[in-house]
């Protein structure tokens, strides 16, 4: 017997040898296409990719040749490009204090102009030690995060699958993992301005994520509103610097550059367990950030108003979410999943179409090429629940009401389409009569077609 | 010699200036048109040319700079100044400059920004409404802007003329091909949401040779709103570089537009097989 088990131990040894790391090839393979990401050999890149992520596509211009130094680029630029080189002058860079050198154009870009290159992370972060390690160390918590947006961004299914020069908007915001000007805008690189809560609103503000409403209508963003021009934006963010809180004294507090360290509800895209142990310390952090102005059970009950007003998003969701899987189950939706465009990157679906629900299937990815009553689904849980969440995180309960309305009504709205499509689904069943195939509308038309192939 | 008299005239145009003092008003817009069609060439003309003369109630000189020319031109250059004809700070064109980053330099900055200087060079960090708009004072405010098409693309003359407008202020501050790179992807974007503009109206077209106005009402509402609304915003997102007008008010609110016409299309095929059905049972 144990002769026999010996025997049949080039099994796990086989699949450890050759399966695992065969593995790992595949993965390198996939990720060494001309895009870029886990789906890189099925895009290409818009040329304007190279400036929201240098890292994997910016090659220096070759219009000048020629090596130089710092104070040569200045005074050629000057006359060329103006407005950088007087944000320059007015920059700590120009003018560090403390007998310090300046710090020239070729320090981030180099002196050749052949091969001259966008300043990422890693170019600042040889000098801002301290900050960059904080923001690649912020990868470790997983989403939501600045320093993994540009791979969230890339290796989402509907990035891959649309058209390079539509997804362009999503690079733009996620490039603040690839390039440091998100917040301290180039040239002045100001550490003021990103302290403000403007410097975050070209991100954060829209349907899904309403940070900029919702922070300036609450006590803490009407605070800032009506008293900011007197306070001092150089000072850090730390305790008895600022009156009020602003965006990034609660998510960078004491200048920390991560976001992420502290998130409990994961913007309200999915469900958690707000009490796991991790989140427990998360919490005892947040008491300890808002006791620089409030006490500690204040604190603590906002805490649990977030985790009650999450709970009740929650069962609204799965409500919504059961609806739409009993007519998957049942094959009511129309178009049903394989008469419409495929999920995005899928093979698969093209030979067991599927229609994608909740979080977990990826429904994130299936907003368009879906039938009316998953985009309803889609928006509830993408507008309406995530705009009750960020109310209720910043302190906005007009927009948590608003969000809440909205959810009701949503779901009102799909179990009654659900009904009509059941009863619809029904007469076509007993009636036998045909029912019209729906795939010559959804699979045509100049912007279906399109996308087909141009990945 | 030619130079001499060039100097010469000159220094007479000085003299007789500096001999008249400038009045100080108020003045009528008819009053201003007067004057400085003579003092500023072109610059009158290039108003008449604009949108904002052409427009139903005109916008003229007094509507901008206020009846005197006291603080007339730093009046003029504020942002506080158009938005409250455009809309309001609400308003997509507005609200989509406001979230850009050009916006909210600006916003920031406005405390400490000195408005005394010319709308050119870089004199500000970043862009209001009137540097891009009315760069080098030049007052057809029309000139950078597109036409606004919902579905088709503009012709090749009036693009290179209005990118060259375009570049002329970008390169103030941005690379000549970063700029070109922007105005690529910029045309692409919106051509592709021009395509779902196209393919809702094929699909409505389609329907109307079968069913009635009435039955493709709720349908064509979703029409009117995707390009009147979210194809503008799309527009308005690419020409103020706000990603949260090109993304979500922009182009996944186009597929919603585009698919709720579908539905609504696919659904009024379904109910007449049914009805079809239903009344081949009665017969």
């Amino acid at each position: 017997m144990s002769r026999k088990r010996v025997r049949y131990i080039w099994i796990p040894l086989l699949i450890a040898v050759i399966v695992v790391p065969a593995g790992f090839l595949y993965v390198d393979w996939n990720k060494s296409g001309s895009g870029a990401g886990l789906y890189s050999r099925q895009w290409l890149p818009d040329a304007l990719f190279a400036y929201w992520n240098p890292d994997d596509f910016y090659q220096s211009v070759d219009t000048v040749s020629g090596v130089f130094e710092g104070k040569q680029c200045v005074s050629c630029h000057e006359g060329v490009t103006p407005g950088i080189v007087r944000d320059w002058k007015a920059s700590h860079h120009s003018n560090p204090g403390n007998g310090k050198p300046a710090v020239y154009c070729s320090a981030c870009h180099g002196d050749d102009h052949q091969a001259l290159h966008l300043p990422t992370p890693d170019i600042c972060g040889r000098c801002h030690v301290t900050q960059h390690v904080q923001f690649e160390d912020e990868k470790r918590f997983g989403f939501p995060s600045h320093a993994l947006a540009m791979e969230r961004a890339m290796d989402a299914k509907h990035f891959v699958d649309k058209p390079k020069a539509e997804v362009t908007a999503c690079l733009q915001c996620h490039s603040v993992a690839s390039k440091c000007d998100s917040c301290h805008t180039r040239h002045r690189f100001s550490a003021a301005e990103a302290r403000r809560p403007e410097a975050c609103i070209t991100c954060h503000s829209g349907p899904p994520h309403p940070d900029d409403e919702t922070y300036f209508t609450s006590a803490h963003g009407r605070l800032y509103l009506a008293e900011n021009r007197q306070w001092d934006w150089s000072k850090p963010l730390r305790k008895g610097n600022y009156k009020g809180p602003t965006c990034a004294y609660c998510h960078m507090s004491n200048g920390k550059h991560q976001v992420a360290d502290k998130s409990i509800w994961k913007f309200g895209i999915k469900q958690t367990n707000p009490l796991t142990s991790g989140n427990k310390v998360k919490r005892e952090q947040w008491v300890e950030l808002c006791s620089d102005c409030h006490e500690a059970d204040w604190s603590r009950q906002q805490l649990a108003g977030l985790d009650a007003e999450r709970k009740k998003a929650w069962k609204k969701l799965y409500r919504a979410e059961a609806v739409l899987k009993d007519l998957r189950a049942k094959d009511q939706l129309y178009p049903a999943a394989g008469e419409r465009p495929a999920y995005p990157v899928d093979w698969l679906d093209s030979v067991r179409p599927r229609a994608r629900i909740g979080f977990f299937e990826g429904q994130a990815s299936a907003f368009y090429n879906v039938s009316p009553i998953e985009r309803d689904y889609f928006e509830m849980w993408y507008f309406d629940n995530l705009g009750a969440y960020k109310g209720a995180a910043h302190g906005d309960q007009a927009a948590v009401s608003r969000g809440h309305a909205a959810m009701d009504s949503d779901l009102a709205g799909i179990e009654q389409e659900a009904k009509r499509l059941r009863s619809l689904a029904g007469q076509e069943g007993q009636e036998q009569y045909q029912r019209p195939d729906p795939s010559t509308l959804w699979l045509f038309g100049d912007y279906t077609e399109f996308n087909k192939g141009h990945n | 010699m030619h130079r001499l008299f060039c100097v010469g005239l000159l220094g007479f145009a000085a003299l007789s200036m500096a001999g008249t003092p400038i009045p100080e008003g108020p003045f009528e817009n008819a009053a201003c048109v007067s004057c400085h069609r003579q003092q500023n060439d072109g610059l009158v003309s290039a108003w008449q040319e604009s949108a904002h003369a052409t427009a139903e109630t005109t916008v003229d000189c007094v509507s901008c700079h206020g009846n005197s020319h006291r603080n007339a031109a730093v009046r003029a250059r504020r942002d506080s100044l158009c938005v409250d004809c455009h809309g309001g700070e609400d308003s997509p064109v507005v609200h989509s400059y406001a979230t850009s980053k050009h916006g909210v330099l600006v916003r920031l900055e406005q405390e400490e920004r000195d408005y005394n200087f010319p709308l050119q060079q870089a004199n500000y960090r970043a862009p209001g409404c009137s540097y891009c708009h009315m760069h080098k004072a030049n007052h057809n405010v029309s000139a950078s802007i597109r036409v606004w098409n919902a579905t088709e693309g503009v012709n090749s003359a009036e693009r290179e003329r209005v990118q060259d407008a375009m570049r002329a202020v970008c390169q103030d501050c941005h690379s000549p091909r970063y700029i070109t790179r922007l105005f690529n992807n910029g045309e692409n974007m919106l051509d592709i949401g021009r395509m779902k503009v196209r393919e809702a109206a094929g699909v409505l077209e389609q329907a109307a040779h079968e069913f009635s106005a009435e039955d493709l009402a709720g349908a064509r509402k979703h029409f009117m709103r995707m390009q009147s609304r979210h194809l503008k915003n799309l527009y308005l997102g690419i020409g103020h570089q706000s990603p949260d007008y090109q993304w979500w008010h922009g182009q996944p609110a186009l597929d919603g537009d585009l698919l709720r016409i579908k539905g609504a299309v696919g659904d009024l095929y379904r109910l007449r097989a049914s009805k079809n059905s239903r009344d081949g049972n009665k017969q």
